[in-house]
């Protein structure tokens, strides 16, 4: 299981995948707003999109995990 | 742990015999060789201490300093110092010597290493440390702290005077560790090199932590979470080869002549890409490197801590053939913003290419300083006030461009003309101001807005007319702050033509 953290203290502002979706290194899984700056949050792995872990409008701190990732074996 | 009661070697004594000195030679660098064999942990280490001082040298260009000293009879004095040339220019050179004790500085060892920070820093030559070391030798007692002190002052009165680099080639612990920390750069081999106060088993004597090496010194603790190292590299080749690019963007000296190269156009492709790179809106991300490759010359450039506070990138490059440090907001990490471990690095950097003269670049692109309990807590104002310290403090030339967005404390931090800027430009397309549009019309129109009807309507109509009356730059112009608004593609032009101008036509 690899966990897509946020990279900022920020609030999640669009979540563009959902449980289940495919997806790899690069694929934008979220977007995060802090600093009126729209921060992608991407996937680093490939693998199937597990537990959406955060709602819409919800504050996350720095390192706080966002998304779950089901990593493909071998990919 | 460092290894101490390895016995020493003493199978043969040197003679003062001249006609013996082949002899004696032969004996010296087999002896090498053989305790190198015996080195533990080996690991990923292949090349013994004078290998690696040889390899980091221009071919055949290194002469070893004082080979036979010893602390006793066939013991080594436990590193090899000398120095040789890196593209032609002479540098000196230290590398502990692991086969001897792990490397664990004693009086002798100390002496050797002091007096090739002497020749160093009195002849104005850079100074590369190849690290391998468990510290001080403890057998050595209160002599090989006060050699180690000694070589801490010398790291430090070098500070001043010429580049140092240290490189960290195994396990570093105490003053090994030390020492690296008061020099320019530090470049780790990952998996292979560690730093740390002490060693895994004596921090679980002290605090019952348990944890490897590579957890409380390795190179990626050092390159992306403490900032300790600068650069996480995978091999010794590709450490040395990461040495001598840095010293070639690098005067020998303070006051030494820039390596100047002949001018390379920037990359084509890059260029023309340049004008519509930055997403207009100022929210949208983009990679601030490929803004560079459409300003600076094509050609090699040396990035420090880049997987350390990302959202500024710090790296040595050149343009029109001047070696440069640039200084860029990176919006593509962390929306680009200064925060504590961002001031930290960016401070570190202007002041170093301060302190040897080289021109400091500035790309701005800053959405502010993050604020909140986190930063405020690890110190923001007072990081953010070194970076303010460090442009002031910095004569060489200084040129920024505000190539989206700048805005309030982040603005003043980033170059800006208050703090003495020789030349500053602004993107057509920019906006400079106390903060952003939203946020700014928020304050300044509170009342309306809480009466409105459609608050978000109205929001967005005044941000719009703040952001095209009060932050365009042509404001800034007109008051003299900025220099001149300029189109991206004029970028590159401007800084060569500030920084001839600057440097009299020479290097600076």
């Amino acid at each position: 299981m690899h966990l897509a953290r946020a990279e900022i203290v920020s609030n999640v502002w669009k979540i563009e995948v959902r449980e289940g979706d495919q997806v790899g290194p690069g694929d934008v899984l979220a977007v995060l707003e802090s600093m009126k700056m729209e921060i992608p949050l991407v996937a680093s792995v490939h693998g199937h999109v597990g537990k959406i872990l955060v709602e819409l409008g919800q504050i996350v701190q720095e390192g706080d995990p966002v998304i779950e990732i089901d990593e493909t074996a071998g990919a | 742990m460092p290894k101490l009661d390895r016995p020493a070697v003493a199978d043969a004594t040197v003679s003062t015999d001249p006609h013996e000195l082949p002899d004696q030679r032969a004996i010296l660098a087999e002896r090498r060789t053989s305790r190198f064999a015996r080195v533990e942990p080996k690991g990923k280490r292949v090349y013994t201490a004078r290998e690696r001082a040889e390899m980091l040298v221009d071919p055949g260009s290194f002469v070893e300093m004082t080979p036979m000293r010893s602390a006793s009879p066939g013991a080594g004095s436990g590193v090899v110092s000398g120095w040789g040339t890196t593209d032609g220019h002479s540098v000196v050179v230290v590398s502990h010597d692991a086969a001897v004790a792990s490397g664990a500085i004693g009086a002798v060892m100390a002496e050797a290493i002091q007096k090739a920070q002497r020749f160093a820093i009195d002849k104005g030559y850079p100074i590369v440390y190849i690290n391998d070391s468990g510290g001080a030798r403890i057998h050595d007692g209160i002599f090989a702290l006060h050699g180690c002190g000694g070589i801490f002052a010398l790291n430090i009165e070098a500070q001043s005077r010429i580049p140092q680099i240290s490189l960290i080639l195994g396990p570093c612990a105490g003053a090994a560790a030390y020492s690296p920390a008061l020099t320019d750069w530090t470049i780790m081999v990952k998996e292979q090199g560690q730093m740390f106060l002490t060693g895994p088993d004596i921090v679980k004597a002290a605090t019952g932590e348990d944890a490897s090496a590579e957890d409380i010194g390795g190179s990626q603790l050092h390159t992306k979470v403490s900032g300790v190292a600068h650069l996480e590299v995978d091999s010794e080749e590709e450490a040395f080869h990461a040495t001598r690019l840095l010293l070639s963007f690098l005067p020998t000296h303070k006051g030494g002549a820039q390596k100047r190269h002949d001018p390379v156009p920037a990359n084509p492709h890059s260029v023309e890409a340049l004008p519509t790179l930055v997403p207009e809106k100022s929210s949208i991300v983009f990679d601030m490197n490929k803004l560079l490759d459409g300003v600076l010359d094509n050609g090699a450039r040396l990035e420090l801590m880049p997987e350390h506070a990302p959202s500024i990138l710090t790296l040595f490059a050149r343009i029109d053939g001047h070696a440069v440090g640039v200084l860029a907001n990176q919006p593509n990490a962390r929306g680009g913003i200064l925060d504590s471990k961002a001031s930290v690095k960016a401070a570190r950097f202007v002041e170093f290419c301060g302190r040897f003269d080289l021109p400091v670049l500035t790309f701005v692109d800053v959405p502010g300083f993050l604020p909140g309990t986190v930063e405020e807590g690890r110190g923001v104002i007072t990081h953010g006030a070194k970076l303010l310290k460090a442009y002031v403090d910095t004569k060489s030339p200084k040129l920024t461009v505000v190539v989206r967005k700048s805005y309030g404390g982040a603005y003043i931090a980033m170059g800006s003309a208050s703090l003495g800027a020789h030349a500053n430009w602004a993107w057509a397309n920019s906006e400079i101001a106390v903060m952003g549009p939203g946020g700014a019309v928020a304050l300044l129109h509170r009342r309306a807005l809480k009466e409105a009807e459609e608050p978000t309507v109205l929001r967005d109509e005044l941000a719009a007319v703040y952001r095209e009356e009060v932050a365009r730059p042509y404001l800034a112009a007109e008051a003299g702050i900025v220099d001149d608004v300029i189109l991206p593609e004029e970028t590159r032009d401007r800084m060569i033509a500030a920084l001839r101008m600057l440097t009299h036509g020479q290097g600076s």
